[in-house]
């Protein structure tokens, strides 16, 4: 049966419209689907009981209504749909839905894809051709819900879903290549020398140095001046998609990128005027994604595209020096980059699938032509070590250990250090399941695992440990300070992985006690053994705790400074994000904790989460920006608010500070869409604030210029 | 040890300061001293489809002397009239679970609700345990629309105002291995 369908605007749906329907300009459906139209009605109830909490209300899991559905399983089957809700899913407890709920949950997919439902009812063994049955251009798909699916009320997802995809509707297709030529005139090749002891003046890579500290030794903007910061100069972003960027600076230029359309620029980082840029490609379209980090080293400006290939670019004219193609499966996607003893390395993210073509990992690149030096996998094989902690389970139906933070760097140690996501299969208690929610110790040489810490295996609540890993020396000791989302603060020695203590930072109740002398953590009962239909909590909710906006530490106090949100979920029968016991209502806290005695110094609460990173600098000043479009800066000491500005939008991504010319400067990224850190508030807020849904930006501040 | 014969002469004669002694520690003990105990209440969870229906916000205050638990709280905002209140025991501080007592409620979208209980032994402890909390239904959210766990007293913070020091973070964590009842 062909037909033709009308385009129909999300703004002519309204609140009533729920999980509507996409629908496809002048597109031609082929046969009715391999489903009846009472498996996807019970697949409705049973998605709405079991997934929608992740994958709608979330924002950490795809979303599987819309383009990056089609995208992502159009040249796939029915039947690995089938396998892949089967295997791995729900998160918490993967492989107990049954055949037939997994039959009816595919069949509701299908059909809020554009399927029509037909009279053969859908079964394990159906394997038929998803693009067949759904079909369409997907760069001029709407949401025909207004996006309200995504998250918040009617009125903001519509606009939500208005301003972002209305302006891809007028855009002209994507034009590739330099877009605008130029050339740096003075660009010095970063060494490792300068890597291990950065500029003051640069802010070279992700985390500012090696240590993970995001603190700028600069101290010209102190606490008696910063009252008087003002706005230098603001660039606009191409709006559309997550945008969470950390800008690098080197010898006055500053890089940014563009996550919408893998565009990276090079900015006069005293007056904000665009050297040069390169439109790499491709657009993205509904695909949830974000690119955090880039690098830089030698003359190389190293770009992780969206669509997993990793760019070597001249830094002084953005002409493409070489690529390689990360990875080739589905949505995989580059995670953390970073350079570290001369070598440039990242980490495989969204390589979820228990298949042996998306087995995550980190590797080794040569930064002169990206071939590989060494590769270690994070998720361990038979006969590899840890091999044997992943039960009865066959290699290649192992999954997870997502490798999507960028880790830190002992030049002494010569150890990398790096965090892994939680397993994506494998039922609870069938073992510690490594590599997975674990901080891991890499020989930089050899890619050879030094040492791992797993605070408690069967991770099914996708609360992850993966996030940066800050190195401190108290004294002799070598220690690695790392907080996940669960919002406890580990200590580790980081020579060799022995716990030494913790401290929670949130509330939590996911852990019902933890050994102080091995750091092995109890999941609550419940957790591990979920009955179905039982409401389930989860605090933190899959937001955080702690969550990528990394913490920063102030070498000249010993604080380390984490922003946190403080949201619960319940999960199953009563479905939704709330507000953490003993919150009073505060979404969002920032606080500092010693480094040396995980003692608290200083809390500050407020209602909306902060969605940067902490940035500390040498002048006694932090800054951190939030959901609600405050950028402010801090005294490290007790945390009080010194000066803050409103921005055009969510600060989100890691404010940074650099100098030019003997002038200091404090950037930071804004930008309205997000994983579950910016998703879950907004459940909670939609109806409170109303944030504008365009708006990625890059904006300075600095002292009043001296006349 | 005491004698059997000689002893339980001595030990009844010395009973009596000892009962003394005995009633005296349990009439002043911290057992049965008033305990502060106190709850912001929010929405119950929201998931981007109910938000008109799940709004307002309240407080709570609660004393506890020996079993004898007394709420008050106000709440306001609601987007529909109250329809009644009730004490809960969780699983968990941040769980759910089944109505323990039920509490009197304005039926209106702003108002107080409270009452006094006694609570058993179980209840104490869980009452100790961060798990009673209160709910507040209404006609817009009929399955829960307010609620919040108990706490103990303590300081809480103004927006935008640093705290020093040891602030108050609720913390279910045993360190023996041993879960918490």
């Amino acid at each position: 049966m062909n037909s033709t369908f009308l385009f129909i605007s999300g703004l002519t749906l309204g609140a009533g419209a729920i999980l509507g329907t996409v629908v496809i300009a002048g597109a031609q459906l082929t046969t009715p689907g391999p489903f009846t139209a009472t498996q996807a009605e019970a697949g409705q109830t049973i998605y709405g009981r079991s997934c929608y909490a992740c994958h709608e209300a979330g924002g950490e899991a795809g979303q599987l209504i819309g383009p990056a559905f089609i995208n992502n399983w159009r040249s796939r089957t029915t039947q690995d749909l089938f396998r892949r809700v089967k295997d791995t899913m729900p998160l918490d407890n993967p492989g107990s839905l049954s055949d037939a709920d997994t039959a009816s949950i595919v069949a509701f997919l299908l059909e809020k894809n554009g399927a029509s439902p037909g009279t053969t009812p859908f079964t394990s063994a159906t394997a038929v051709q998803v693009g067949t049955i759904v079909i369409g251009d997907t760069s001029n798909v709407l949401r025909a819900d207004g996006g309200q699916t995504r998250s918040g009320s009617p009125s903001a997802a519509g606009r939500a879903a208005n301003g972002a995809d209305a302006m891809r509707r007028g855009m002209a297709p994507l034009v590739t290549g330099i877009t605008v030529s130029g050339m740096v005139n003075k660009y010095t090749a970063v060494t490792e020398e300068m890597m291990e002891h950065p500029p003051a003046s640069d802010w070279l890579m992700h985390y500012q140095n090696y240590l993970g500290w995001s603190h700028s030794p600069l101290k010209q903007i102190n606490v008696k001046n910063v009252r008087n910061l003002q706005l230098r100069w603001a660039w606009s972003l191409d709006d559309g998609e997550r945008q969470q960027i950390t800008p690098l600076v080197h010898d006055g230029v500053m890089f940014v990128s563009v996550n919408v359309d893998n565009k990276v620029q090079a900015l006069n980082a005293k007056t904000g005027d665009l050297i040069w840029e390169n439109s790499l490609g491709p657009r993205l379209i509904g695909v949830e994604n974000a690119t955090r980090t880039m690098a830089l080293y030698g003359n190389h400006l190293f770009y992780p595209a969206t669509d997993a290939t990793l760019y070597a670019l001249d830094a002084r004219n953005g002409h493409i020096d070489w690529k390689i193609k990360f990875s080739n499966f589905g949505e995989d996607k580059i995670g953390g980059l970073m350079i570290a003893d001369g070598k440039l390395i990242a980490g495989l993210g969204r390589c979820d699938e228990p298949v042996a073509e998306d087995r995550c990992f980190i590797a080794a690149y040569d930064v002169n032509d990206g071939h590989q030096i060494w590769k270690f996998w994070t998720v361990a094989y038979s006969g590899e070590p840890g091999g044997d902690t992943w039960g009865t389970m066959a290699d290649g139906t192992r999954a997870g250990a997502d490798a999507w933070i960028a880790g830190t760097y002992d030049p002494k140690l010569k150890l990398v250090y790096w965090g892994t996501g939680q397993a994506k299969s494998g039922k609870n208690g069938i073992g510690d399941k490594l590599f997975a929610n674990a901080t891991i110790a890499i020989d930089v040489e050899t890619g050879k695992l030094k040492w791992y810490y797993l605070p408690a295996p069967d991770e099914g609540l996708d609360l992850d440990e993966v996030f940066e890993k800050v190195l401190v020396d108290e004294g002799p000791q070598n220690i690695l300070l790392t907080a996940g989302k669960k919002g406890i603060l580990w200590k580790l020695d980081r020579t060799n992985g022995r716990f030494l203590d913790y401290v929670p930072t949130v509330f939590q109740n996911v852990f019902t006690s933890i050994d102080r002398r091995t750091g092995r953590a109890t999941y609550r009962s419940d957790i591990l053994n979920p009955q179905p239909g039982v409401p389930r909590t989860s605090c933190p909710a899959q937001s955080g705790g702690h969550n990528w906006p990394a913490s920063s530490y102030v070498p000249e106090d010993d604080l380390i400074i984490l922003p946190l949100e403080q949201i619960c979920v319940m999960a199953r029968n009563m479905t939704g994000n709330y507000e953490a016991p003993a919150s009073d209502g505060y979404l969002g806290r920032l606080s500092a904790y010693y480094a040396k005695t995980l003692k608290p110094a200083w809390t500050l609460q407020q209602r909306a989460p902060f969605l940067t990173s902490s940035m500390t600098t040498a002048g006694g000043i932090g800054f951190v920006g939030d959901w609600d479009r405050t950028f402010r800066a801090f005294d490290v000491k007790t945390g009080k608010t010194l000066w803050k500005t409103r921005l055009g939008t969510t600060a989100q991504g890691f404010p940074v500070s650099y100098s030019v010319d003997g002038e200091q400067f404090i950037a930071v990224p804004t930008g309205y869409l997000g994983g579950s850190p910016e998703v879950r508030p907004d459940t909670i807020l939609d109806l409170e604030r109303n944030r504008p849904t365009v708006g990625h930006a890059i904006y300075v501040f600095a002292l009043p210029e001296k006349q | 040890m005491l004698n059997p014969k000689r002893d339980r002469t001595t030990a009844k004669l010395s009973c009596r300061p000892l009962r003394a002694a005995v009633i005296f520690a349990l009439v002043c003990s911290p057992a049965f001293a008033s305990q502060k105990y106190q709850t912001d209440i929010g929405p119950t969870p929201r998931d981007g489809r109910n938000s008109a229906n799940v709004q307002g916000r309240g407080a709570a205050q609660a004393t506890l002397n020996g079993s004898n638990f007394t709420v008050h709280g106000t709440f306001a905002g609601l987007a529909g009239a109250a329809t009644d209140a009730h004490l809960c025991m969780g699983n968990v501080m941040g769980g759910t679970g089944p109505s323990i007592y039920d509490l009197k409620i304005t039926k209106a979208q702003k108002g107080e609700f409270g009452g006094a209980v006694t609570l058993t032994s179980d209840q104490v402890l869980a009452l100790n345990a961060g798990r009673i909390y209160v709910l507040l239904n209404s006609q817009t959210a009929p399955h829960g629309n307010l609620w919040g766990w108990f706490q103990p007293g303590h300081l809480v913070a103004k927006p935008d105002v640093p705290q020093d020091g040891n602030w108050y973070i609720p913390n279910i964590l045993t360190e023996q291995g041993v879960p918490p009842s």
